[in-house]
């Protein structure tokens, strides 16, 4: 149905995204495109969804040479795309997030009840079930992600790509994308569906085509190939890394949090009584479905906001009232969900993304001194093997697991006692995961207690000493992370079907 | 880094050119010498040591207003009071020269210091408005310029105004404070240095210190800013106290300067061209200053052709708009391909 042929892509800035790619997909299936970060999935998807022209080869649906040069004219050749990153507008409700730029008039005026009555009947021929009037900036991931899905559906749409789906979906969320995708798939739809995770294209594509370094590696039918194949294919080399739960190397507890509550209007944010102790060498998993409270988990114990009851020690002594700032100074790292919401400035360059924080540290008298500075970042992009043009490149020139890497270096190498690390491996290709969760354990080992929230269960019973699982802001169950602990153990804990203190 | 900025430099005076030739020849044409009225508007300003002047004593106070800016505009505030700032600087600075009973060589720091102090309240009352209540300093600092305008003539009216002079202005400015000339024949004063230094000064704390990092942190990503533990209110307040002080100061320089009396009667609008020379600027603090010469040349060449020709004024204030619009509008100074035009390499490949 679609066909990609002698495809390239190169940047102004002569980056070599794509060369030569050509394949097929055919109608009617879900297709899956492996690839690591910067192999250039995103890049071919943003083509064929008209973000972007290719440089060079052709496009054809159906036989028909295409060459959608915009987002418009890409729907209007039935492509539709979620975007790992949503296009979604926070303030606005669910209903003019679907339908903005298509809202149905009257005179000059949008005609509220006939968009809420065509969403509602989108959300029902797609059984993906939405509350039309909410504000967008009000739901979870995983609805907002729903909402996406819908406004890509909402244009007549015979070809959905969705590009890293599931990064933000917990395990049981995923499950129900998964069934939502294969009653699409069902009802005539070819579906694109790019990941990291080969469990994931095993367990939903038919067909997998993989990239590397902007070529491609590999096309073959699921039926045709092992997982083993495709992750040689992915990374050129075979690659899964063993467990590892580091022990705990002191008794004393260095954080310990008791009957911790936030009041909030947002499950998100919700906390009730919470109780957690980390020791030095330990890292504690946080297992929940999203918005279960980690959020506000989070904000708590870097000093974001201040709890309404209870409360949280370092090395026994409180630290109520502590802001961000002085945290960060007793040896807070935080690695945020949202790496670059938060975790950095795509404006600024590599340099001062790395070194931001600890730039205090490269004063010389009144000055900073930024040849030492860029020395420093250089020994970071050499270490974290970052693929970039130089240390005074701005962050948005970076892939995103590429800037994903500096910001992680830049909360691993400020030497803290408590590290926080949010979604360490999201969004990030299985070489640089692997990378990352190296870091987190080396940190554990020097002596750092860490608290690690994942919605990849595989990650947290890999790395974790101990798996705390939270439901509606309370935890629900506090489990040692013994080979008897599975994702089958976990899961009705995260559904807030079994409870164990 | 040097070469893109040349590229830009080249590319931002190509589409002068244009905008030039667009609107400045038809009406050329209108004359009995079009090739005259072009040249005297182009380079006009540049036949005589007296235009010169005029161009950089106009570029002066503009480099101050446009360096307080750009401050406050990099630490991701925004403020208007730096014109409420200037004005009520120069009023300060002149109240300052008349009743201080300093010697001859301490009376013009010293009252250049009080006007700054007293001016950059205009700036530092919306500041913390923002950083204790979160109240928009957009709309506080626009409105309070009008409260430092009406208290500022209050205060001429009442205490300061030469009953001897026929208009309502202030007591002749001590000779002793006022700035020496540089440059015989022009109106140059030592200001300009003064000026330039800031403007150097500024670069220096935006990109080579540890509180210019921050308040570039703050104003690239607020929510970076605090998640490394900066106070983002802080930094934005500190930004508004430095941007008014400068703009305050600048006041005080253009009065000592080039006035003999305190005589503004209305807001004179340096603020304003200050927040357009930061633009042009793209909020970097050495680039104020061809900013605000180009402003100058613009004003002056304008000038020229409106008093030898018959064209009026407001052509020439049409002309200045366009190319104001032209010269920051991203799309066109921003475009890639027409960067690399010019000469300039892939972002981040320099290195």
């Amino acid at each position: 149905m679609i066909r990609f042929e002698h495809v390239s892509k190169t940047y102004p800035n002569g980056t070599v995204a794509l060369s030569d790619v050509g394949f097929s997909v055919a109608a009617g299936t879900i297709h899956a495109i492996c690839g690591e970060n910067g192999a250039g999935k995103s890049t071919l998807m943003k083509i064929l969804s008209g973000l972007e022209l290719p440089s060079a080869g052709s496009i054809s649906i159906n036989g028909e040479p295409v060459r959608p040069d915009s987002p418009r004219a890409a729907a209007a050749l039935g492509i539709g795309m979620v975007h790992q990153h949503f296009s979604l507008i926070g303030s606005l409700t669910v209903t003019e997030n679907i339908l903005l730029g298509q809202e149905p008039r009257r005179g000059p005026f949008v005609d509220r009840a006939k968009a809420r009555a065509r969403v509602l009947d989108l959300a029902a021929r797609y059984s993906l079930d939405v509350d039309p009037d909410a504000k967008l900036a009000t739901l979870s991931v995983a609805a907002q992600q729903k909402v996406e899905i819908l406004k890509a559906l909402s244009r007549d749409t015979r070809i959905l790509i969705l590009d890293e789906p599931t990064a933000v979906l917990s395990p049981p969320e995923t499950e129900e994308l998964f069934r939502r995708l294969v009653a699409l798939r069902e009802s005539g739809l070819t579906i694109l569906f790019i990941s990291h995770k080969l469990k994931e294209v095993r367990a939903l594509a038919q067909q997998v085509t993989t990239l590397r370094a902007g070529r491609v590696s590999g096309d073959a039918p699921m039926s045709a190939i092992s997982d083993d194949e495709i992750a040689r294919l992915v990374m050129g080399e075979a690659g899964t890394s063993a467990i590892v739960r580091p022990e705990p190397q002191s008794a004393e507890a260095r954080i310990t949090v008791r009957g911790l509550t936030l009041r909030a209007r947002d499950a998100n944010d919700r906390l009730d009584a919470i109780d957690l102790a980390i020791r030095p060498g330990e890292i504690l998993g946080i297992a929940g479905v999203d918005g279960s409270g980690q959020r506000g988990l989070v904000k708590v114990l870097t000093g974001a906001c201040q709890p309404d009851a209870g409360m949280i020690a370092w090395d026994g002594k409180s630290v109520a009232g502590a802001n961000t700032g002085a945290l960060r100074r007793r040896g807070l790292a935080h690695l945020p969900a949202d790496r670059f919401r938060d975790g950095g400035s795509r404006r600024l360059t590599l340099t001062e993304n790395a070194l931001a924080g600890a730039h205090r540290n490269y004063r010389f008298g009144p000055l900073l001194k930024p040849r030492a500075m860029i020395e420093t970042t250089r020994g970071i992009i050499d270490r974290f093997a970052v693929r970039c043009p130089g240390p005074l490149a701005p962050l948005g020139a970076l892939s995103g697991g590429n800037a994903q890497k500096i910001i992680a270096a830049r909360e691993f190498g400020s030497n803290p006692r408590f590290l926080i690390v949010d979604q360490p491996t999201r969004g990030i290709d299985v070489a640089a995961a692997n990378f990352i969760q190296d870091q987190i354990v080396a940190l554990a080992r020097s002596g750092c207690a860490v608290l690690l929230l994942s919605a990849d269960l595989d990650e947290l019973l890999r790395l974790s000493t101990r798996i705390v699982v939270l439901y509606a802001g309370r935890i629900v169950a506090s489990l040692p992370n013994d080979p008897e602990l599975t994702p089958a153990r976990l899961g009705p804990f995260m559904l807030g079907l079994e409870v164990a203190a | 880094m040097i070469r893109n900025a040349l590229a830009e430099t080249a590319l931002t005076l190509a589409i002068v050119f244009v905008v030039v030739a667009l609107v400045l020849v038809p009406l050329a044409m209108t004359q009995a010498d079009p090739v005259g009225v072009v040249t005297t508007f182009l380079f006009g300003p540049f036949k005589s040591i007296r235009h010169i002047g005029n161009i950089i004593e106009l570029a002066t106070p503009s480099m101050f207003c446009g360096l307080a800016v750009a401050l406050i505009l990099r630490a991701g505030m925004f403020n208007l009071g730096v014109e409420g700032a200037f004005f009520l600087g120069g009023l300060g600075t002149v109240a300052a020269a008349l009743i201080l009973p300093l010697p001859g060589p301490w009376l013009a720091p010293a009252a250049l210091l009080a006007g700054a102090v007293i001016g950059s309240s205009v700036c530092v009352v919306p500041g913390v408005l923002r950083a204790r209540y979160g109240a928009s300093e957009l709309v506080s600092s626009l409105m309070l310029n009008f409260a430092a305008l009406f208290i500022g003539l209050y205060v001429l009216n009442v205490w300061l105004r030469d009953p001897a002079a026929g208009a309502m202005v202030s007591f002749k400015i001590p000779a002793d404070a006022r700035l020496p000339r540089l440059i015989e024949g022009t109106r140059i004063h030592i200001g300009v240095l003064l000026a330039l230094a800031a403007c150097g000064l500024g670069a220096l704390y935006l990109f080579r210190t540890a509180g210019g990092f921050e308040s570039r942190i703050a104003g690239a990503n607020p929510s970076f800013a605090a998640h490394l533990g900066l106070d983002v209110a802080r930094i934005g307040l500190r930004a508004q106290i430095l941007g008014g002080l400068i703009a305050a100061f600048g006041g005080g320089i253009e009065m000592l300067g080039l006035y003999q009396r305190f005589s503004w009667q209305a807001l004179p609008g340096n603020g304003w061209t200050g927040v357009t020379v930061a633009i042009l600027a793209r909020d970097h603090p050495a680039l104020v200053i061809p900013a605000a010469l180009f402003l100058g040349w613009l004003q002056v060449g304008g000038d020229l052709v409106a008093r030898n020709f018959d064209i009026p004024n407001e052509a020439v204030g049409l002309m200045q708009a366009l190319l104001l619009v032209t010269v920051t509008a991203a799309a066109l100074t921003r475009n890639p391909r027409l960067l690399r035009a010019f000469g300039a390499r892939s972002p981040g490949a320099a290195r």
